[in-house]
C-alpha cells in the first residue's frame, strides 16, 4: 500500500464524494438558517485525518486534490491550504512515534493543536500578501469557535474515515492493508 | 543519508517540493479581486452548484411554510411585499437626490461619459463561501444568461457586490463585506471621497475620508462611479462610527452596510449592454501602448 498509488483512488473517491456533500451542506444550508458568520472548513478536518494516519509518499497530491476540490466552493483557491496541508503533514511525520489517537479526548487535543499550527501558517502567508494584521486579529476570533467545533467532530469523523481508508484506530495506513 | 537510501523518503521529499513550490508560485499569482475559470472548473462548478440551489430551495420551502402558513397566513406576506416596496421607493427617493445635484446638462454638453445602460437580471441566492474568510454568495444565473465578469449587483435596499467568478450558470458574487472588495464611496452630504472595504460580517469601513470633511453619524454613502465597476449613485450604506486620531490627517468610518446579508435571497445584476464596446475600448489602447513600446525599442535600437 505505501508506494501503491492504484489502492488509494478508490477510498479518494470516497472520500471526496464526503467533502462535497459536507461543503454543500456548509455552504448551503448553514448559512441560510442564520449562521453566516462562521463555516466548519471540513476540508482541514480530512487533511489532517490523512496527515496523522497514512503512510504513503502521495500524501501532497492527495491534499492538493482535496484542497482543488474545496476552492470549487470557495474563492480561497486551494494554494495556501495546499501548503498549509503539507507542512502540518511534514511536522505530523517528524513527531509520528509520539502521537497516538487512542482516545477521543487526545484525538480533540491533537487536531486542535494542529489546527492552531494551520492557522499560524494561513496567518503569516495571508500577512505577507496582504499585509493586514488586523484581518488577522479577526480571523482568529472566527478561527476559535470553528477549530472548537473541527475538534469535537474530529473522533467521529476520523473513525468514518479509518473505514474508508481500512486503517485501525491507532495504527497508520499501510500497515493494516 | 537515510533519504538518499529510502526510495519511500526520497519520493515523499520530491512530491512534497513540487506540490509546495507550484502552490507559493499560485498563491503570488492569485488575484483577491477577480478570477476568470477554466473549462473544466466550469464544468465542476456548474455540476456542483445545482445541488446547492435544491439545497436552498428545499430550506426556502420548509422555511416557507412554516413563516406563510403557520404563523401567520397573509399578514407575513403583505408585510414583505411592503417591505420591498418601501425600499424601492427608498431606493428611488436616493436616485432623485442624485438627480438632482448631478449637473445633467454641462454633462450632456461635454458628452462626459456615455449613460451606458444596464440589463437587470434577476438571481436568487444559492450558498455562501465554503470559507468564512470571504463574504463571497453564489447566485444561480451565469455567463449564459448574460451575466459578465465585475458586473455590479444591488438589491432594493443597495450595493451587494460584483461578480468576482463566473460560470456558465452560476456566478460568486464578492460582497462589500468582503475585505478584498474595494468601493469608491461618496459622503452623500458633504461630498466627501473615501475608499469603503470590507472589515466583518457586519460592518464596512471608509478609508482615506480626509480630517477636515464634517461627517456626522447617519451620513448616507453613495457609490462615486469611480473605478469603472459601479455606477454612481447607489446607496453601500450609512456611517455608524467616526474615529478621529489626535494625528494623521484621515479618519477612519464605519459603515453598516444597506443590505441586510444575513437575509439576502434575491438579488439583481447590473450587466452593461455597452460591456463589449468598452472591451474593445480598452484593447485598442492596450494595442496602441504595445505599438508605442515597440516603435521607442526600435528607436533605441537603431540610436546604439
Amino acid at each position: 500500500m505505501k508506494g501503491d498509488w492504484l489502492k488509494l483512488i478508490r477510498p479518494l473517491g470516497i472520500t471526496l464524494l464526503i467533502l462535497i456533500v459536507l461543503e454543500i451542506f456548509s455552504t448551503a444550508l448553514v448559512p441560510m438558517l442564520g449562521l453566516t458568520k462562521y463555516r466548519i472548513p471540513f476540508n482541514i478536518l480530512i487533511i489532517l485525518y490523512l496527515g496523522f494516519k497514512l503512510e504513503t509518499p502521495y500524501t501532497s497530491l492527495l491534499i492538493f486534490v482535496l484542497q482543488y476540490t474545496h476552492s470549487f466552493f470557495s474563492i480561497e483557491g486551494w494554494e495556501m491550504g495546499t501548503i498549509a496541508g503539507v507542512i502540518i503533514c511534514i511536522v505530523i511525520s517528524y513527531l509520528k512515534d509520539l502521537l497516538h489517537l487512542s482516545s477521543s479526548i487526545i484525538t480533540i487535543f491533537i487536531t486542535q493543536v494542529f489546527q492552531f499550527l494551520w492557522f499560524v501558517i494561513v496567518s503569516v502567508l495571508l500577512y505577507l500578501k496582504e499585509d493586514n494584521f488586523s484581518y488577522i486579529v479577526e480571523k482568529f476570533w472566527r478561527f476559535l469557535p470553528e477549530s472548537i467545533a473541527i475538534s469535537l467532530l474530529a473522533p467521529f469523523f476520523f473513525g468514518i474515515l479509518d473505514v474508508i481508508w481500512r486503517t485501525e484506530t491507532d495504527r497508520s495506513l499501510g500497515e493494516s492493508v | 543519508m537515510r533519504l538518499i537510501e529510502d526510495k519511500d523518503r526520497r519520493q515523499r521529499a520530491i512530491l512534497n517540493i513540487i506540490v509546495l513550490l507550484v502552490a507559493f508560485v499560485g498563491v503570488a499569482k492569485r488575484s483577491q479581486t477577480l478570477e476568470e475559470t477554466s473549462t473544466f472548473e466550469n464544468i465542476l462548478i456548474d455540476s456542483f452548484s445545482p445541488i446547492q440551489t435544491s439545497v436552498t430551495s428545499v430550506r426556502t420551502q420548509v422555511s416557507s411554510f412554516f413563516d406563510h402558513y403557520l404563523a401567520n397566513i397573509s399578514a407575513s406576506r403583505k408585510n414583505v411585499d411592503l417591505r420591498k416596496r418601501v425600499g424601492d421607493l427608498e431606493n428611488s427617493i436616493n436616485g432623485f437626490e442624485e438627480l438632482e445635484k448631478e449637473n445633467k446638462r454641462l454633462k450632456d454638453l461635454l458628452q462626459f461619459g456615455q449613460g451606458i445602460g444596464y440589463k437587470k437580471i434577476l438571481a436568487q441566492v444559492v450558498a455562501w463561501d465554503a470559507s468564512s474568510d470571504f463574504r463571497v454568495i453564489r447566485i444561480n444565473k451565469g455567463l449564459s444568461n448574460g451575466v459578465r465578469l465585475q458586473s455590479p449587483v444591488v438589491t432594493s435596499q443597495g450595493l451587494v457586490g460584483y461578480i468576482y467568478r463566473l460560470t456558465d450558470h452560476f456566478a460568486d458574487i464578492l460582497t462589500v463585506l468582503d475585505n478584498n472588495n474595494r468601493v469608491d464611496g461618496l459622503i452623500q452630504r458633504v461630498r466627501a471621497h473615501g475608499i469603503v472595504e470590507g472589515f466583518n460580517n457586519e460592518k464596512s469601513i471608509m478609508k482615506y475620508v480626509s480630517r477636515a470633511e464634517p461627517i456626522i453619524l447617519g451620513d448616507v454613502v453613495i457609490t462615486s462611479g469611480l473605478g469603472n465597476i459601479y455606477p454612481k449613485g447607489i446607496h453601500v450604506g450609512t456611517v455608524s462610527r467616526i474615529e478621529r486620531e489626535s494625528y494623521g490627517i484621515t479618519q477612519n468610518v464605519e459603515i453598516t452596510p444597506a443590505v441586510d446579508f444575513g437575509r439576502l435571497e434575491e438579488v439583481v445584476i447590473l450587466s452593461a449592454e455597452g460591456d463589449e464596446q468598452k472591451k474593445r475600448e480598452w484593447e485598442a489602447l492596450d494595442q496602441m501602448d504595445e505599438a508605442q513600446e515597440n516603435q521607442s525599442r526600435s528607436n533605441s535600437g537603431r540610436g546604439r
